[in-house]
Formats: structure tokens, sequence, C-alpha cells
């Protein structure tokens, strides 16, 4: 068995290769400069610099937040090179083609179904690599139905009036320390534009990947639902394997009008480092999304890799009778660190929320739900219910809830709700005495435990989310 | 650093007693803490600007005091404005009940193991009170000793600033039950700490009534140390005022400790109270069970922080916290955070947190049974609270306090029925 458990261990990062492709990249380090480099590489105007500056500037004057249950060195922001484009990308393709084959087999090896495989999997992808968006599909047949969905770079030129109007909008420049980093270096990600009362027509879905040593990934996603309409929007990422830690600073942003809905779904492998908990990714995510009147927001997230995972998608129910919903998987083990949870922020009347939180932590681990319910004075009759549950497997991890319940109206209702334990003993029995292996057994008693997030899960993404957990888990049990 | 601090420190004397150089240590400790902002996570909700900007009341003699509870035997000790009234003349065997400022060899040796056995030096207000507190009671319970009369420490104060210590050590086998009872409306500044340590198989019965209210200031803490096998049953019953908050401490240094507590708080008007609870199970199969329940009303805020840590040694244990709040009016605010941070993979651990208005069903059900809406939910309120009165171990003590809650659900009485 204890052979079983160190070969497993051993075992090395699944999505764990370098793509050979000559990249465009910044030398280290952070100043004025930079951006304006950043800015001139994307022929970006007045307003978005001028933007990025006054970020930048507020972004020096601020700290880094040292509240989350998390434990990692200093960075060294000048050690970080901020832009880096695949080479191939100066003559810009316009089919895949002229796309550098090695890129593609990059994607290939991840499984994206980029080619043929979109058709049948209806998805459009709008793949980042590195910096820049390389292939953009399904452009036409979203166009049709008046949905806008491009590399947010594109929308800046192209959609001015859109990107200024919501840009920075849920998210603002100053909202923290890594929004703010991020609001100036952005490099890319995803925009999309869903017109009045149109349901659109796929899921759309952008594949993440972090290529370059020593780079810093800074996405921007905007997502604007008008009245009326719905999208479905997936994000997944993995990343290569390298040794020194990489910072990886998000934003996404989400507006939904009056009845709009918007679902975001996530699986996060970014690369969690060695066992000693050397190398992986830094990722410090803010996610937030506005709901106007009868507006429904739903993050669903799996989040099994990074070395440290700092992030809360969050959910302002501005308008009447919205709805904001979150359900999360957070999986850690080996010397991997997570702190995340989300903020539901009840403004309107009626408004309503959920939470469903599953915790699993392995190895030496720690796993943090950190969550805040906060009921202002107009939210009458507002509801919000949490279940946050944790799972330890293993007596060297740790798992942790900081739920914050903050209620300012007696006609609002709050429940939370936290259990920790390990892996129950009857139930690893009942498996083993049906000849379950131990390993089996735990991994289909996971699933279980998670089965409440991952029917939220888009088809294709639960089965990949479901297979992540138990690569994850191999070695962990005994 | 506060203005109030400096002043009171500057007036801090410097006596050479036993506890003299814990004084030093903590005063070292707490020139090197920042005193709080809104920033400081422990004192978020809870600003502390009354201590700096207020007016503090002269005290005077003038003071009124309270019943006693009946049919129960009592040992009453008094203290007005922070200085011990009564005389200590205890003649109950295994009973030893000293003031500080008078101890005999044997007794500092207790004060010294005791004093500061569980408090984390992280809370600030004990750290003050360690430096400025000079007057409270040092209360010894010999091994096997089962004390029958239960020790009533009442304070009462209507003006200046008071800082208390208690110190009580069971020892092995002891049994004892203590009452801390902490009265006035005046503004004043109080800081009351009281130290509790637990022998193995020791059973302590403990009862907080922080009944401060109005412009009182109060800043207090209650710290256990449990050992092997010791069992405590704690309930606080709390009022808010300007400024009110409570820390409570509970460190399970031994194995198979059991430790119990019952609080709740009732506010009213502007008040504010804070009550953080930090449990540490150190120690395997450890038991930790925790009712937290308040109704808050007028624009009062109550603050609570319940956190359970579990350390990687504690296998086996089980550990519940659950704290239930109503809220009765539209400017009544409540903050709560439940936190669980767990090491150790064996164990069972759960807390929640609501906060609603009354359960509408259950007001239906009564007036359908011809009760008025008013008495209906003078009821439901009584019921939320007094379900964790009546689990007190001491009857007569439940109906002495009942008394007194009546009279403060009188003073919410309007706002339960028409706003509520």
């Amino acid at each position: 068995m204890t052979e079983e458990i160190d070969k497993a261990l051993a075992r090395k990062y699944e999505a764990g290769f370098v793509s050979a492709i000559e990249s465009e990249t910044f030398p280290p380090g952070l100043d004025e400069e930079v951006i304006r480099k950043i800015s001139a590489m994307k022929n970006e105007p007045q307003w978005m610099l001028d933007w990025r500056l006054k970020a930048f500037a507020a972004w020096q004057e601020m700290e880094t937040p040292d509240w989350a249950h998390l434990n990692f060195p200093v960075i060294n922001y000048q050690d970080i090179s901020y832009y880096s484009a695949p080479k191939s990308m100066a003559d810009k393709p316009k089919s895949l083609d002229e796309v550098d084959p090695e890129l593609l087999r990059t994607y290939e090896k991840l499984g994206i179904p980029l080619i043929e495989q979109q058709m049948l999997a209806g998805i459009a992808v709008d793949a980042v690599f590195d910096s820049v968006s390389v292939v953009t599909t399904f452009r036409d047949k979203l166009e049709e139905a008046g949905v806008i969905f491009c590399p947010i770079s594109e929308a800046v030129h192209k959609y001015p009036e859109l990107v200024k109007k919501y840009l920075g909008s849920v998210v603002p420049q100053k909202d923290n320390y890594f929004a703010a980093l991020n609001c100036a270096v952005f490099t890319d990600g995803s925009f999309v534009y869903i017109p009045k009362g149109v349901r659109c027509p796929m899921e759309l879905s952008t594949y993440f990947r972090i290529n370059e040593q020593n780079t810093g990934q800074f996405e921007r996603t905007l997502i604007v639902a008008d009245e009326g309409s719905y999208v479905s929007y997936l994000e997944g990422c993995t990343a290569p394997q390298r040794d020194e830690n990489q910072l990886h600073a998000a934003v996404v942003e989400l507006v939904a009008m009056d009845n709009a809905e918007i679902k975001y779904s996530t699986v996060q492998n970014w690369y969690p480092g060695d066992e000693e908990g050397r190398g992986g990714i830094y990722n410090f995510v803010t996610k937030r999304g506005i709901c106007h009147t009868n507006a429904k927001i739903s993050w669903t997230q799996v989040e099994t890799g990074s070395a440290i995972t700092w992030k809360y998608p969050s959910c302002v129910l501005k308008g009447d009778n919205s709805v904001g919903e979150f359900y999360s998987v957070a999986l850690t083990r080996g010397k991997q660190q997570a702190d995340t949870g989300t903020k539901m922020i009840h403004l309107g009347k009626n408004t309503r929320s959920t939470i469903i939180s599953k915790g699993i932590s392995a190895g030496r681990s720690n796993n943090a739900y950190r969550g805040l319910v906060r009921m202002n004075p107009g939210a009458d009759k507002a509801r919000n219910f949490t279940q946050c549950d944790s799972l330890l497997i293993g007596d060297q991890c740790g798992a942790h809830t900081f739920p914050y319940v903050e209620s300012r109206n007696p006609s609002a209702i709050v429940e939370h709700e936290a259990t920790t334990s390990k892996v129950s003993d009857d139930q690893l029995f009942l498996c083993q005495q049906r000849g379950l292996d131990p390993e089996k057994a735990v991994s289909m008693i996971v699933n279980g435990f998670c089965k409440e997030v991952f029917k939220e899960l888009p088809m294709e993404f639960a089965v990949e989310a479901g297979k992540l957990l138990e690569i994850s888990l191999e070695g962990s049990v005994g | 650093m506060s203005f109030w601090l400096d002043q009171a420190l500057a007036q801090a004397e410097l006596s050479n007693d036993c506890l003299a150089e814990h004084r030093a240590k903590s005063l070292e400790a707490l020139r090197a803490t920042p005193w709080p902002t809104r920033k400081t996570e422990a004192w978020r909700y809870t600003p502390l600007l009354s201590l700096d900007n207020s007016v503090i009341d002269e005290p005077n003699d003038n003071i009124d005091y309270p019943g006693s509870p009946e049919g129960v035997e009592l040992i009453e000790l008094f203290f007005v404005n922070g200085k011990l009234q009564s005389n200590i003349n205890v003649a109950v065997e295994g009973l030893t009940i000293a003031s500080l400022d008078n101890l005999n060899d044997e007794q500092q040796a207790v004060a010294k193991t005791v004093c500061q056995s569980a408090k984390p030096s992280r809370h600030l207000f004990g750290m003050v009170n360690d430096v400025l507190a000079k007057q409270g009671v040092l209360i010894s319970v010999a091994d096997g000793s089962d004390i029958k009369p239960i020790i009533r420490l009442v304070h009462l104060q209507n003006g200046g600033q008071s800082h208390v210590r208690h110190l009580i050590k069971l020892g092995q086998g002891a049994k004892v039950s203590v009452i801390e009872e902490y009265r006035g409306e005046q503004s004043f500044v109080a800081t009351s700490f009281s130290e509790f340590d637990l022998g193995d198989d020791a059973v302590l019965n403990h009862y907080r009534f922080g009944l401060q209210t109005g412009a009182a200031k109060a800043l207090a803490g209650c710290h256990f140390n449990l050992a092997n096998r010791s069992q405590m049953h704690s309930t606080l019953v709390s009022f808010g005022s300007v400024l009110s908050r409570l820390d409570v401490d509970i460190n399970h240094a031994g194995e198979h400790a059991l430790a119990t507590q019952n609080a709740i708080y009732l506010l009213a008007d502007k008040e504010l109270f804070d009550l953080h609870s930090n449990v540490e199970h150190m120690q395997p199969h450890g038991t930790t069970e925790e009712n937290v329940r308040g109704i808050i009303g007028d624009s009062a805020k109550a603050v609570f922080n319940g956190r359970i840590h579990i350390h990687r040694y504690a296998q086996k244990t089980l550990a519940e916290l659950n704290n239930r709040n109503l809220l009765l009016t539209p400017k009544a605010e409540i903050n709560t955070k439940p936190e669980l941070e767990i090491y150790a993979d064996d164990v069972k651990c759960a807390h929640g947190a609501t906060v609603a208005e009354l359960d509408n069903k259950a007001l239906y059900y009564l007036r359908s049974r011809g009760v008025s809406e008013q008495d209906a939910r003078i009821m439901l309120n009584f019921g939320f609270i007094n379900e964790l009165i009546e689990q007190m171990p001491a009857e007569p003590l439940c109906e002495w306090l009942q008394g007194e809650l009546r009279t403060r659900f009188g003073d919410l009485r309007t706002q339960l029925s028409v706003e509520g």
C-alpha cells in the first residue's frame, strides 16, 4: 500500500509540458513605461492608456492584503515580465492553417476541441495562449445572433462605447490590490455582449494557458448580458510545469441587466507546484457580477490547481428579485493553499442567494472557505442559504471556515451551516465490502460529496471535473 | 495609541507584588501592540472611539445593591467602583478566598500559576487589565472538595475607572459554582477579567451576567483552562451599552475535557455588544458545545465571532457552535462570524448561524389560539432566550434571572409588539 502511495505521490502534473514557441516578451519589471508599451503594442486609444495609468497610480499606493489564511513569500513585482505574445502572431493568421502548428498540438494535448470537435461540442473557443488571443471561432454564427464574443483588446477598438461604459463598472480600478494591478497591466481576455432578449445559441468558452516562463498572466473578462438575455460561459485552464512561481491576477466582471441571466463556470487546474510546494501558480482573482432587477448570476467553480488560490466570485444583488448563486468545489493537496469563497451583497428587495461550498483537503494542504453575506437595510424579505462542508483526507492538512454574516434588515433571513469531518469509516467500509479498493472508494465518496456542485456544471465540464478530482486524489488515501 | 490608554497607563502604580513580573511583561507587549482600528480584524465592527471621546462620571458611594437570588446558599462579595467592599470570612472546608492585595506566600504561588494560564496574549484589553488590575480575588478550591454554596461576585459601578481581575483555581476533582455579575449604567470604564484554571476531573459551573448598560464602557474577558476530564458549564447573559465587549477563551489543555457554553444577548437603544469566543482544542477527545442567541432591538448592534481551533494533535474532537439572532427593527444590526480552523482529520465539527425575524407559523399558531399578537411576540421572543436559561444547573438562579430579563423585555416591549 505505502509503495503505491509513494508512487502515486510522485506522479507528475499531467498537463505539464512547455511548448517550444518563440515569444516576444518584455524584460522583467514594472513601471509606467511598461504600461505605455503594453498599451502601444495593442494600439490602444488614449482613454484606455489613461485608465491603466490611473489604476497603476492607485496600485502603487496600496498594500498587499494579508487577511487571507495563506502563507506565501513576498512577491517581487519587478521580477515579472508583463507581456508575452507568441511571435507568429505578428502577421495575424487568418485561418487555422496559418496558426503555428506547435500551438495547435499544445491544444490537442489539452484536449481542446478546436477544429472539427468545436462543431460537435457546440463551443466557440476564444483560446488565450499567453497574452494574445490566437484564434476566435464561431464568430460568424454568434454574429448572426448579434452576440459579440471577442478578445477584449479587439473590443476596445470595435466597441469602445460598450467597453468604456462597463469596464471597471463592477470591479473599479481601486477595488483591491490585485484588481488594481490587473487594471494597469491586463494584456487580454474576453469580451462578451449579449443583446436584449437574445439567448446565446451556444456555450462560450475560453481556455487560458500560461506558457511563457516568468510571465504573469493578467486576464480581463467582461460579460454584459443586456435585458432579458441569457449566456453560459465556461472558463478552464491548465498550465505547464515549471519551477518558478507565477503570478496570475485576473479580473472578471459580469453585468446582468434586467431579467438577464449569466451562468459562469470555471474549472481551474493551474500547476499546483511539486510535493514541496515549489513552483506552482499564485492565483489572485477578482470576480464579481452585478444583478439588476430580476436578473440572475450563477458562479460554479471547480478549483483543483494553483499553489495559492485567492478567489471570491461575488454577486451584488442590486435589483429587486435578483438571484445570486455560488457553487464551489475546492480541492487542495500537496502543499497547496486555497482561500476561496464568495460575497453576496443584498441591496434589493426579495433578493435571494445560495452558497454551496465543498472543500476537500489532502496531503499537507490548507483549504479555507471565506464568505460574506450582507443584508443591507433595503433588502426586504431577502433570503440567503449557505452550506459549507469540508472533508479532510489525512492528518496533516487543514480545513477552515470564515463566514461573515452582516444583517441590517429584520425581514431578511440568513442561514449558514458548516460541517467538517473526514471520509466516514462506515461509508468506506461499505464500499470496500463490495469490492472497491480504498482509493476507488474514496474517489467515489468524494464525488458524491461534490455532486451538488457538479450537477450545476455544463455536461462536458462535469465530466472533466469528476476526472480531475479523481486524478488529484490519487495517492492521498491510506 | 489611544489617549485613554496613555492616561490609564500613566496613572498605573507600579507595585512590587507577586504579579509584578506578569505586569511588566504585559506592559511591554501592550506597548508593541498597535491600537485597533476599523481594519483590525478583531475590532472590525466595534469602534473604540467612546473610550477617548466621552466624559467619565465621578464615582460616588450612592449605589443601589441588587437583590439576591433566593432559595440558594450564596457566598457574596461586593465590589463597588472596582473596590472590594465585603469582608472575606469564609469558613467552608476546602475553599480559600483571598483578596489579591493580601495574599500569603502559598496563595501567591497559586496566583502566579493561574494568572495568564489561559489568556492568550493577543487580547488587547486582557493586557491592559494585566497591567492595571490591582483588585480582585483569588479563589482556590482544594483537591476533591465539592463547594455547595455558590460564590457570587457582584460588581457595581457608577463612575470612574475600574480594573478587576479574579483568579480561580480548582484542584483535582474539585467542584464549584461561580457567578460573576456586573451592573451600572453611568459613564465609566471597566475592564474585568477572570481566569479559571481547572485541575483534572474538576467541574465548574460558571455564570456571567454582564448587565452593564447605558453609557458604561465595559471590556471583559473570561478565560478557562481545562485539564484532563474536567468539565465547565458556562452561561453568559449580556446587555449592551455604548461599548461592551466580552472575550471568552476556552483552552482544552487536557484530554477528554468538556465545555458547554450558552450565551444570550438582549440589546436595545443604540447599544453595542460584541462577543468574541475562542475555543482551542489542543488535546484529543475534547468536546465543546456552544449555543449563542441574541435579540436585537432599536438601533442596537450585535457582534459575534465564534472561533473553534482544532490543533493537529486534537483528534476525536467533537465541536459544535450555533448562533441564532432575531432582529426586531429595521435599524438593528447583527454581524456574526462563526469560524472553524481545523488541522486534525478525525474530528466532527459543525457550526451554524442564522439571522431572521420571528417564525410566522409560530405566531399564527398562537394567534389562532386566541393569544394577542403582542403577547404572542413576547412569548416567542422570551421562549427563544428562555430555552437556554432553563438549561442552567441551578434552578433558583433561573427564576431570579428570568425576573431580571422580564424587566429587560419590558424595555423592548413596544418594539416587540409594534415593529417586530
